[in-house]
């Protein structure tokens, strides 16, 4: 049995598609077999956070329309071999995404040994997102210490609980609340929102809070997942998550403002 | 468990639908009615009383047309002397409440007696929380939410609306016009609070029951929103 997690906000830019490759890398690296679907047709990107744009040949909505084998649209990671790609069609629009075809792509995942599908959803709340999160039996809900992205990250699981195949056979999708671009330092001035507060809003386990980080963009610009950066703060504070996620207790890490010398101050170093 | 059919009492709202000899056409009446409400005529469960004076042919007529406007007859009340009419059009016949019963025969004992009351709706549970972009009305009913209620969520019924946790979202409680419907609420933030068609936003709620477990009703002139705190 294949479990579907599906990476989701609502809002855009939050950090959806790099936490998908990082919750899809960690969870290979965790010795699962595990792919990762771009549900974002029109506009894919995590080919390029994964680092295998080069190799896209075929696509998801090639696979939904027949026009490939899954097999051939499969990209393997070349870093874990127990990590596939699918990437998003870039000339389709999420019409394309038909629930049947959907369904039907993942059963074939299921069948072919894959223990997690990752399916990393587009922003808002049409017809690419709800797909998404339609097949899933977990949800990581990414979202950014601010209000709007909050509020946003409430209508989705809204959304979530409603219209999702589990809800509507009367079930639960699991819920996960990912903490992203957290600077605790801006935390304790009062202009972002704490980790207590969001949670407070969305009443949702937190499985991790993923500090504000330079390591990101570099991962994202060289394709690694920033996961696999394991001297990151951002990197270490993923595995914290991937490993809360499988069932593991850890503490949070990252959470609190580092106490800065006058020296550093003065100089501005630190990072 | 297997579940067996049985025979319970229960009241339903019925529109009746009183027709004086002395009216103009029945049919031009009705199709204005229909225009001006359409979805309402074709919901809604009706009793014809037609006056003592109508003939038979009058009444049959009037029954055709209402099925022709797509209206739900169910039946005919009034003048004893049209059950006859009630039965040969295959119509039920409902005898009016205003009937004078003689004291001492059997019908006004059991008229008497107390008897359950099958009106009262049970209230709507929903197990919170409820999120933004989520709508919840409780039709004819009271309302209860265990758990939060979201920011951008919206929360109404006809009767009282009880929530055991934060509310942030917009409530509203005697929605159909019901003056003495009230909001209950544990943890007090909401975005908007209304109350049989009056209300008022989150900067028009006194400060200090900001956050409170407060209660909310109107007052004597159903005129002006009632805070209060709770113990």
């Amino acid at each position: 049995m294949a479990t579907v997690v599906t990476v989701t906000s609502g809002k855009g830019g939050v950090g959806k598609t790099t936490s998908s490759a990082a919750l899809a890398a960690g969870l290979a690296k965790a010795g699962h077999r595990t792919v990762v679907i771009d549900f974002d047709v029109g506009l894919r990107n995590l080919d390029l956070i994964m680092g295998v744009e080069r190799r896209v040949v075929f696509d998801f909505v090639n696979v939904i329309s027949g026009e490939a084998t899954l097999n051939q649209a499969l990209i393997q990671d070349k870093r874990m071999e127990n990590l596939s790609i699918l990437a998003a069609s870039q000339t389709k629009d999420k019409d394309a995404l038909s629930e049947e075809g959907v369904g039907q792509v993942l059963d074939q995942l299921a069948d072919m040994g894959f223990e997690y599908i990752v399916c990393d959803s587009p922003a808002g709340i049409e017809r690419g997102a709800t797909m998404a999160l339609h097949f899933a039996d977990h949800a990581v809900i990414v979202t950014n210490p601010e209000v709007s992205s909050v509020r946003d990250s409430d209508r989705i699981l809204g959304i979530l609980q409603s219209k999702s195949k589990r809800a509507k056979e009367g079930g639960k999708v699991q819920e996960h609340l990912l903490i992203t671009r957290y600077d605790p330092v801006r935390v304790d001035q009062g202009e972002m929102l704490s980790k207590e507060d969001v949670c407070d809003i969305l009443a949702v386990k937190l499985i991790g809070v993923i500090p504000e980080s330079k390591a990101v963009l570099k991962a994202s610009n060289t394709g690694v997942p920033v996961i696999l950066d394991e001297d990151s703060d951002a990197g270490k504070a993923y595995s914290d998550a991937v490993a809360r996620f499988l069932g593991d207790d850890r503490p949070l890490r990252f959470v609190t403002a580092k106490k800065q010398g006058l020296l550093s101050r003065i100089l501005g170093g630190g990072d | 468990m297997t579940s067996m059919p049985r025979i319970r009492a229960n009241r339903y709202s019925v529109m009746t639908l009183e027709w004086p000899k002395d009216s103009g056409p029945l049919d031009s009446w009705l199709r204005l009615q229909c225009d001006k409400a359409p979805a309402l005529m074709q919901e809604i469960a009706i009793v014809l009383k037609p006056a003592m004076e109508h003939t038979a042919s009058e009444i049959s007529e009037a029954v055709d047309l209402l099925d022709q406007l797509g209206i739900g007859l169910i039946g005919l009340t009034g003048d004893p002397q049209h059950r006859t009419v009630a039965d040969e059009l295959g119509l039920a016949w409902l005898s009016s409440n205003n009937v004078t019963v003689d004291p001492d025969t059997p019908e006004a004992v059991s008229a008497r007696s107390p008897v359950p009351d099958e009106t009262r709706n049970s209230a709507l549970v929903i197990e919170g929380p409820v999120r933004s972009g989520v709508q919840i009305y409780a039709k004819d009913r009271d309302l209860v939410i265990i758990g939060q209620v979201s920011e951008g969520a919206e929360i109404m019924a006809d009767g009282h609306v009880h929530v055991y946790g934060r509310l942030r979202g917009r409530v509203a409680a005697g929605v159909s016009g019901q003056a003495d419907a009230e909001i209950f609420c544990l943890t007090f933030e909401p975005e908007l609070v209304s109350l049989a068609g009056m209300y008022c936003g989150s900067d028009q709620i006194p400060e200090e029951l900001w956050s409170a477990r407060v209660r909310v009703g109107l007052d004597g002139t159903a005129q002006k929103l009632t805070f209060a705190l709770m113990g």
